[in-house]
This record gives C-alpha cells, structure tokens and sequence, in this order.
C-alpha cells in the first residue's frame, strides 16, 4: 500500500484502556501516579478518600480508608505519615504536602454512627484459623481472613485487645473509644476475639494441631536493655519505656516526684516523657535524651510542638553513662555525641567525643530505647522464615515477623500474611492486587482548579496547655469543617492521570505552551523496562528529533490545561484506583 | 507574586483581563519590552505576539474589507517602515503587518490613526472584524448592501463598551443573498440577505465555527428585517457574554453555547435580551421564509471581473499567500485612484479587488496589473489556494504551508489539469485552529507532525469534499514529501470520472470516498 508509514511504537502504560489490569505495568504506572498511596505501607487510596471529604462525603471517605488502612480513626491519628513525605504537593512555593493524616481523622470523626462491616470477598470456606495477639496486625489479618471466608478467632492475653493501641500509646493521643470501635467493627464482621488468653510455646502446639492455621502476632514485648553505671532496681525510679506506658495507660502508676529523663528518640520515648509530664509537678523538669539529632527522631512536628508547649527539653546529641547523686537530687551524666562527617542519612552513624560530659537533672529514668520480639512462644523446633515458619500452618505477622514498625506497616504486614495464608488454605492463589481504569468526560477538570494549589496548609488544632493534662484529654482536637475543606482542596486528586495518544498527536506544543510546568516533554526516545513501563526519556530539542510528546506524571499536577488546550483531542484524563481484591477465576 | 485566591472558577486569561483591558504602548516602547501579561491585552489592540521573540503583529481591522486609496496608501508606509516591508491579507478580509518591534508599536498605532486606519478590536475577546461577501454592492443576486451593513454593524458593536469583554472572540459576516459567499455557517452569527413580503432582512444563523472542534451553524431567525439586524447581533452577544465558558477557553466559542445550550435556549435568550432592550421581536420569524428575490448560483461568481449591477466592473487581483510588497500595495491604491472607486477591496479569500471599474478601463487596469505579477483571473478556483502564514510568522502553527502552497500550485498549474481549473477551491492550514478554513474546501490540508521510527516529520492532515454546510472526509495523513504524489493520484481520479462542469466537492459526495482512497492508496 502506498504512504504507509512507518512508526515508533507508542508507550503504554496500563494494560488496559479501560477496566481492570493486573499486570505489573498497572501497579508501576499507578504508582508512579500516586506518589502517596505508594508510599503508604498499606497504599491506602488518599486521593480517592480525599475527593470525598472535599465533596463532604465523609463516609464514603471513612469507608475508602477502612478498605485500606482497617483503622482509620486511629491511624487518622497516630500514624507516621509516610505518604506525606512523598505527597506531589510539595512544592517549595506551596507550603508542602498534603495533610493526609489529619484528613483521614476529620472523616473518621464526622462518619454516621453506625458503619456496617466490609462485604466479604469469598463465601464460607470451612477451615479454621487462630491468630494469637490481639494488637493491628493480628486484627488486620482476622478481618482479612475473615471476608475471605475463613473463620477466624484471635487470642489475646491482655485484658483488652488493641495491643500497643492501647497499651502503648497514650490515650491523650488516641482516645480508647475510638480503637474499640473500630475493633468492634471488626468482630461484627465475625472475628471471634478471646482476651485475658496467655498463650506458650505449649498451648501453641495444640492450637497448630487444631487449626487450619495459626498467626503469631505477638509483636514486640521484650524491651532492649542496656546498663548504666549507678541505675539501680528501684522500681519506682527505673522504667523501661514499654512498661512505663503500659502501667500509664492502666492508670497503674502514681504520681512521680523529681526530674524525669527519657532515654531514646522513638515514638515510645516522646510518649513516655509526654506522659510523665502529666505524673509530675510543674516545676520537675521531663526531659528526652537522644543519641541523634532531631531529624532522625520518630516524632513529627505537631508532636515536637506539643513537647515544647508541654515544656518537655529534648536533649539531643548526648548518650547516658552512669548515673549519680547530688545530694538529694539524681544526675545523669552524658556524653556529647557528633554526626560522622559526610553521613547524610536519615540515622547517621555518631562518634562520642571524649571529655565531653553534660550532667541532666534525673530522678526518674526511662529507657524507650526499642523492643524485640519474644521467640519463646514458638514451639522447640520451629523456625521463622519472614511470614511463614518450618511448621507448615504456622505463620507470623507484623513486628513479629519484622522488627518493631509503626502500626501502618503493622496492617500491611496483616493484609500480606492473609494473602499468604488465603493461598495455603485454599491451595490457589485466590485473588491479586489491581488497578481499575476509568475514563472521564469533563474536559480534565478535576472539580479543583490553580487557586486550589496555593491556599496554606493550616495547623491542626490542639487544646489549651492550660487545662491540657486534665483527663487524659485528646490534645489534637481535629479539623473543623472550614480547615478541612482547605486542606483537602489542596490535593491534586493525583489519581487523575493525563495521557498523550500518540496516534493522535500532530505535535502542535500547544499543551507545552500552556502547561504550568515542565510536565510534558519532547521525547526523542522512550525506553521502557521488561514490564513495558517507561523508565527513561530522552529529551529531544527540535521538532525533527521528536518521536514523541510525552507527559511524564511526575511532574503533572492535574491542572487539566493541557487536555483543553489539545486541538486534536489527543489528551485524555484516565482515573485510577488501586484495588486490593481482584478476584481469579480458578 | 503572592496571587489572590478568588475560587471562582475562571481560566487565567479571565484573571488578566478582571486586572483591567488597557496599555500604554508608550510606557511599553521606553521599557523596550513586553511583559506576558500585556501581551494578553494587547490582543485588544489588535497586536500578537509572533512565532520569532521580541516580534509582534499587528491587525488592522477593514469592515466590510473596503479602505480608501489613502488609507491604502498609509498602510503601505507603516509597512515599509515598521513590518519589513510586507503586507498580508487575511481570510476574514484584515490586513496583517509582521515583525514589528515593541518600540514602534506606539508610533504605528498612532501613524495608522491619522488616517482612521485602527488594530483595534484586531484580536481579544470581542467582536472581530465584521466581514462581507466579495461583490457585496454590486452583485447581481444581492438582497441588499452587505458591505454597508457589514461596516455600520462593527460601528455599532464597536461602541458597546459593555461587549469588550466577551468570553472569547466573536465572529459576524454579512452575505447580500444565499449563496453566503461570506461563509456564514462557520461564523458565529452568519446573515444572508433574503427578501420577505417585500421587506430585506437576514436570514441569521448562529453557533458555526472551525477549530480544533467544528460546528456548522445552527439557524437563528428565518428573517430579520434589515433595520433590526444590529439589534439582533447585539441580542446574541449578550447571550454569548452570559453563557460562554470563562474557564475553559478551548469550549468558550458561541459555537459551544449552541451546542451545549441548544439552539432554542439561545433563540429564547435572544428575544428576551431584546425584550430587556425595549427591541420588539414582533417582525421577526423564526421559521425560514421564502425568500422572493432573484435566483442565484450556489458556487461564487466565477467570471473574470464581473460586472455589477452598476455597470461597472470588479476587477480581482490574485494575491498568492495572501503575501505583497509594501511597494506593490501602494501601487495598487494608486490603481484604483486611476481606474477604479478610489477604494481597495480585501476578498475572504486573502486577496484584493478594485469596484467600480468602466467597462473601458477593465482591459487597462488588468495588464498593469499582471504588468505587476499578479494574475487577474481564476478566484475561487484550485489555483486560488488561501494558505495561512504557517511557521513563517504564526506561534500556534505545525507547519511551513508555503511550502505547501507551492507544490500545490506547481501541481494544479499543470496542462493537465486545465479542465478542472475551476472545480473548486484549495484550502492550507498549519494547524488545527484553521485561519484557512480547510474542511469547507474541496481539497483541505491541515498541518501536523508524523511520528517517524525516530523523530518526526511535517505532513498534513487531507480532506475531501468539504462545504459549508458538510465539512469535507478524511483521505488520509500524508508527510510533506508524499502531498505531490498523493495531490495527482487525487486529480487524476477527479478527471477520470467528472461529468460535465461537476465540482470536486460534489464528485466526492457522488463517488464516495472510497473511490478516492483506493485510487491514492492503491488497491489493497
Ligand atoms: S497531592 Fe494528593 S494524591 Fe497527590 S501525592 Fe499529595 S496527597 Fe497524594
Ligand atoms: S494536567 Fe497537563 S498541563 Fe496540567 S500539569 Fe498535568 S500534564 Fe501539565
Ligand atoms: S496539544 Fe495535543 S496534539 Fe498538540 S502536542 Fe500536545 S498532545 Fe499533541
């Protein structure tokens, strides 16, 4: 045939054009467009739950997270924010990211009282599961076993389930209405939950005989421990940070006399020295001591604001060596640490300089300096293999299989093992994660527009100091509904994604011309990773060098200019969204 | 700049122009430069930036495309002394200077004054230049002056203050029957000259359009009486500043009201703007009328300088990309000081044409005008090709249609090819936008790039077959280097199976496309 032309072959970057893809082309390119839901351990869908809260659709939004991140009124609260960290809105001009988290909370708190279960996947199947620890993870892994049809019970040896939900963190962070109602969601979904349930390495092998399969998702319990010259056993003076909070949360210790020092930089260490502050006087003075700087510190801004409000001294740089008395006052004297030059991480190594002591008021000492698991449980003979053990039913999830994480990484770690655990009941593999794309028809609005982009992130508001130690009162009160309406206008909705087709592109630069940023580029050549995602382009600088125009979602912040600019209709607005449950035909 | 957040839901351009729609071009020429958003409101002044920095254009806006020999004269000085000499006609009848330099623009804006030549209104959101058919006047089937109408109607609009921010440009021309040589049905208001008991008036369609999304327009009115029709085209504005898109400018067009809208709502709006206007709508119909006056052909008039109803002759000059010399222009007004009305007449098919010519003078007048280079017959035939300006001057084109326009030219020109001279019209245009409308022409190119294995190449976008009322069917795309081959494989078709005097427009709509494909592609 005559002028037929031929041509380089056109990226792709979802399987399908519309429908679901399961390929790892469609994880990738998602991904790559939702920086954020890729972030998160649990890739909790943000922007699809963010869309909602902007249009007032709190439950919608409560019911996107649940999906996701099964906790959404307490990782609303005390999770670490990951995402955050990624969020395309991030600019330097646009005063950072997306306040993710507070957004999750504002929707848990204004959701209709009454939520009903998730659907489940799968029908009944017959086998039997024990899980044993009632804290995320465990939970997770029972509401996720439990919709795919299996019949789950969770043993806990605590008299509440929660885990560090409520024995580690305080409640003045996380009230304890909120974790028991979502995990009554969970046992409404037909999680059978059993506490006050000790289990040992011997009960354990009658219950890997009895079940189909068992989950050990005990977590961390023992503390890391190290000696300081001078520390003595007195118990009313010496806490290990794990314990500290279990007995504060029990409403177990008495009020504390004296200066307090928490030793350690996690999360543990700030709630204990926050939790002291609330056993002591006002003129004892709390303060943290921590090897590294700031930056490396578990805590994040709102937290490091609530320190300094609360008159809690984070000493950084310094490492405890013994401990002495002054008189009636206790000392702890430390050692100055430096930064090993050149070392930029997010924990760099630390030299201690010598003949550098600084001497801290401490009467009370705390050491919150991590925790491990505690293998005991796992019968003679039995080895842990990441999720699954020697023992052929027998599995582990969350800090027990990894090390000690945050609760996010927690439910992820649940959500995997019930994966894992599905495939070894059921001998299939019964269901993977998708990507669901969607074409839209609105000339690429995304329902926000430029103004949107540029409105200040506002801070969460919190409680009066005055007043703030009564009760255990929440400190962080929420967003009010004019907070979040900004806050949530402020996403991009970044799971809208611009694609050029390249068949019909006449490569006018129209789009170029009005794009707000450098987000489409003059592709000499695209080149693309054995899954087919594009990997690399190379930039060309004339027309005759241009094979491609090419929008690289990195950089595309959803304005939709370049879609109603397009003379040929070249641009279209895909919708994404992730989706955790596609189910295989067998 | 911290920006104010207003939440409105409006597109930047809408930003500027709320900052306020005025220059100063002197404070401009002692800054030497032009900031981004000045060049937004000097579209108002009838100033485009252009394709190369640091130029601009600008548009001197002729209703009706008639100016006096003196006002010809002066363009082609400010031609000469600030545009590098050159002159450009343009499709809606303006007149074009390019590469002016911010320093000048002052000095030419106020130079052109003198002597009431104005860019004003040349481009921006407002009522463009209010364009007529070609023989207007002096037209044997005409209803009534089109010319006339066309330049009281940019007068009235052109005072109506509160019309100078509309949400896009807004597009009027003026027909004196229904052969609608001025194209009306890919204008935004589009008025044919038709006679009802006795009374001329307008036939009024609204709503056509070409651009990246065309729309033939819909009818309005089947008769205005002809002391309404500013009204009218008031009435519509107003429905156009109220329910144009502000945001997205690509849908802002009057076209896109009609559409979204439909043609009833808009028609309600405009009796009622009317009504608000103390307009009564009482003579005017809604349903299309008989029209009583003489019969007329569908195509253009063909002739080579017809004459009017006068008795006198228009005598046309073809002017090749719509492209002459300063000296030539000024040459031309002195011909039609000698031998013509002492007017210059601009065609929507970028090229001129003297009126009022004595049937003694028509024989003079055409040698000195080929004494010049200019051929004096075959408008609106394939070798009267309209092709914009392209990348030579254009920011927004994809393409160098003079390139184009040359092959084409050369091909058409040929022996072979004598027989169907006059089977239709040729259309070039270097990007979507269409400055050449080309999907209403026989054969229209429009420019774009062809990816290649590597890099891409300049090509066009081909169509078949268009009129104004049935834009014209794909052939095909074709890279710049193929368009010669692929434009014999398309004559050589027409001529093997014409009947009689048919039009290639009509031949396709007979045929089929398919005949076409198969004899450009081959068999397959
Ligand atoms: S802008 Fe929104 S969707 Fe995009 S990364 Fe940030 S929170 Fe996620
Ligand atoms: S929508 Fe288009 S123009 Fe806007 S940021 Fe994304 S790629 Fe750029
Ligand atoms: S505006 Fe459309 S046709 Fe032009 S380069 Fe961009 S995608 Fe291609």
């Amino acid at each position: 045939m005559r002028f037929e032309y031929q041509k380089a072959q056109k990226p792709k970057e979802n399987s399908v054009q519309t429908g679901v893809g399961t390929s790892p082309l469609d994880l990738k390119t998602i991904g790559k467009a939702i920086p954020c839901q890729e972030a998160c351990p649990a890739k909790t869908n943000v922007p699809g739950y963010i869309e909602h809260i902007a249009r007032g659709e709190h439950d919608a939004a409560y019911r996107i997270n649940l999906e996701d991140n099964v906790f959404p009124g307490v990782l609303g609260r005390i999770c670490t924010r990951v995402c955050e960290d990624e969020c395309r809105h991030n600019w330097t001009n646009v005063e950072g990211p997306v306040q993710i988290c507070h957004l999750k909370r504002y929707a848990a708190d204004h959701i209709a009282n009454t939520q009903t279960p998730l659907a489940p996947h799968f029908g009944p199947s017959g086998k039997k599961v024990t899980i044993v620890g009632a804290g995320p993870a465990g939970l997770t892994a029972a509401r996720e076993l439990n919709r795919l049809g299996h019949q789950v019970t969770v043993l806990e040896k605590e008299p509440l389930p929660g885990g560090m939900l409520v024995d580690g963190i305080p409640a003045f962070r996380l009230p304890r209405d909120i974790v028991a109602a979502e995990i009554a969601l969970i046992q409404d979904g037909g999680v059978t939950i059993q506490t006050g349930c000790a289990v040992g390495a011997s009960e354990m092998s009658i219950l890997i005989e009895e079940n189909d399969a068992v989950i050990v998702a005990t977590g961390t319990t023992l503390s890391n421990q190290t000696t300081i010259d001078g520390v003595g056993d007195d118990e009313t003076q010496r806490f290990t940070g794990l314990d500290f909070m279990k007995r504060y949360n029990r409403g177990e210790l008495p009020a504390l006399s004296g200066n307090v020092v928490v030793v350690g930089g996690g999360f543990t260490a700030v709630d204990c020295a926050r939790a002291a502050r609330r056993l002591v006087s006002a003129d004892s003075a709390v303060s943290i001591v921590y090897r590294r700087t700031e930056a490396s510190m578990a805590a994040d801004k709102n937290e490091f604001k609530a320190m300094r409000e609360e008159d809690v001294a984070v000493r950084t740089l310094l490492s405890p060596k013994r401990w002495k008395t002054d008189g009636s006052r206790g000392i702890l004297v430390c050692e100055r640490n430096v930064v090993k030059a050149g070392d930029t991480r997010r924990k760099p190594a630390i030299e201690t300089l010598n003949e550098s002591e600084v001497e801290i008021p401490c009467d009370v000492l705390i050491l919150a300096i991590g925790q491990r698991s505690d293998p005991r449980i796992l019968p003679n003979g039995i080895e842990l293999d990441g999720i699954r053990t020697s023992k052929e039913n027998l599995f582990a999830t969350g800090d027990f299989e990894g090390t000690s994480a945050d609760v996010i990484t927690a439910v992820a770690s649940g959500k995997k093992t019930a994966q894992v655990v599905d495939t070894h009941l059921m001998g299939q593999t019964r269901y993977v994660e998708g990507v669901r794309v969607e074409t839209t028809d609105c000339d690429g609005e995304t329902g926000r527009f430029r103004d949107h982009d540029i409105q200040w992130a506002l801070p969460m508001p919190m409680l009066d100091v005055v007043g703030r130690f009564e009760n255990q009162a929440e400190v962080e009160t929420g967003f009010t509904p004019e907070i979040a309406q900004v806050a949530a206008t402020r996403c991009y909705l970044c799971q809208y994604k611009f694609e050029i087709d390249q068949d019909l592109c006449i490569h006018c630069d129209w789009c170029i011309q009005a794009a707000p940023r450098e987000c489409i580029k003059k592709a000499a050549q695209i080149y693309c990773d054995d899954d087919g995602f594009p990997t690399k382009v190379f930039e060309a600088e004339l027309s005759k060098d241009t094979t491609f125009i090419y929008i690289d979602n990195q950089d595309c912040i959803r304005c939709g200019k370049c879609l109603r600019v397009c003379p040929t209709q070249a641009i279209s607005m895909k919708r994404l969204s992730r989706i955790g449950c596609v189910k295989l035909d067998s | 700049m911290p920006k104010k957040l207003t939440f409105t839901r409006r597109s930047e351009d809408e930003d500027i122009k709320a900052a306020g729609l005025f220059l100063d071009f002197d404070e401009m020429a002692k800054k030497g430069a032009m900031q981004a958003d000045d060049s937004s409101i000097a579209k108002w002044y009838g100033i485009y930036k252009s394709r190369q920095p640091g130029n601009h254009m600008a548009r001197i806006v002729i209703p009706g495309g008639v100016i006096t020999s003196a006002q010809a004269k002066n363009i082609a000085g400010i031609a000469e002394k600030y545009g590098q000499g050159i002159v450009n006609v343009t499709t809606r009848q303006a007149l074009q200077f390019h590469w002016l330099k911010v320093g000048n623009l002052a000095d030419m804006l106020r130079e052109l004054g003198e002597y009431g030549n104005s860019t004003k209104h040349g481009c921006g959101d407002v009522t463009r230049n209010v364009t007529a058919c070609p023989l207007a006047e002096t037209c044997a089937y005409r209803r009534l002056d089109a010319r006339a109408a066309a330049v009281e109607m940019a007068e009235f609009l052109g005072m109506c203050r509160d019309l100078d921010d509309l949400p896009r440009k807004f597009k009027i021309n003026f027909s004196g029957c229904g052969a609608d040589c001025a194209q009306p049905h890919i204008n935004c208001v589009g008025l044919s000259g038709v006679i009802h008991n006795g009374v001329p008036g307008y036939k009024v369609v609204i709503g056509g359009g070409m651009g990246w999304k065309p729309f033939v327009a819909e009818s309005l009115f089947g008769f205005v009486p002809h002391n309404k029709v500013k009204q009218v085209c008031r009435a519509v504005a107003i429905l156009f500043r109220e329910h144009g898109d502000r945001f997205n400018r690509a849908k802002s067009r009057l076209k896109f009201v009609v559409h979204r809208k439909g043609i009833d709502f808009c028609r309600t709006e405009v009796i009622s703007n009317l009504h608000t206007e103390n307009v009564s709508s009482d003579d005017i119909i809604v349903e299309p009328v008989t029209d009583e006056g003489v019969p007329f052909s569908l195509r253009p008039l063909l002739d080579d300088s017809p004459q009017g109803t006068d008795g006198q002759h228009t005598v046309r000059v073809i002017v090749p990309k719509g492209e002459l010399s300063f000296s030539t222009f000024y040459r031309m007004a002195e011909l039609s000081e000698r031998y013509a009305n002492q007017r210059v007449y601009t065609s929507n098919r970028q090229n001129l044409q003297f009126q009022g010519v004595a049937p003694s003078d028509v024989k003079a007048l055409e040698s000195e005008i080929r004494a010049l280079g200019y051929q004096t017959s075959g408008s609106f035939t394939l070798s009267d090709i309209v092709s914009c300006v392209g990348t030579t001057y254009c920011p927004k084109a994809v393409t160098q249609t003079r390139a184009l326009f040359d092959i084409v030219q050369r091909v058409v020109g040929e022996p072979r090819y004598e027989s169907i001279a006059q089977s239709g019209v040729i259309n070039i245009t270097g990007c979507p936008n269409s400055c050449s409308p080309y999907r209403i022409a026989d054969i229209g190119f429009r420019g774009m790039r062809i990816r290649e294995e590597s890099g891409s190449v300049e090509g066009y976008e081909v169509l078949l077959g268009g009129s104004q009322t049935a834009f014209g069917q794909k052939l095909g795309e074709f890279k710049l280097s193929d368009c010669e081959e692929m434009l014999r494989l398309v004559l050589n078709a027409f001529v093997a199976v014409r009947i009689s005097d048919e039009f290639l427009t009509d031949c396709v709509n007979r045929v089929g496309l398919g005949y076409f494909e198969k004899a450009v592609y081959g068999e397959i």
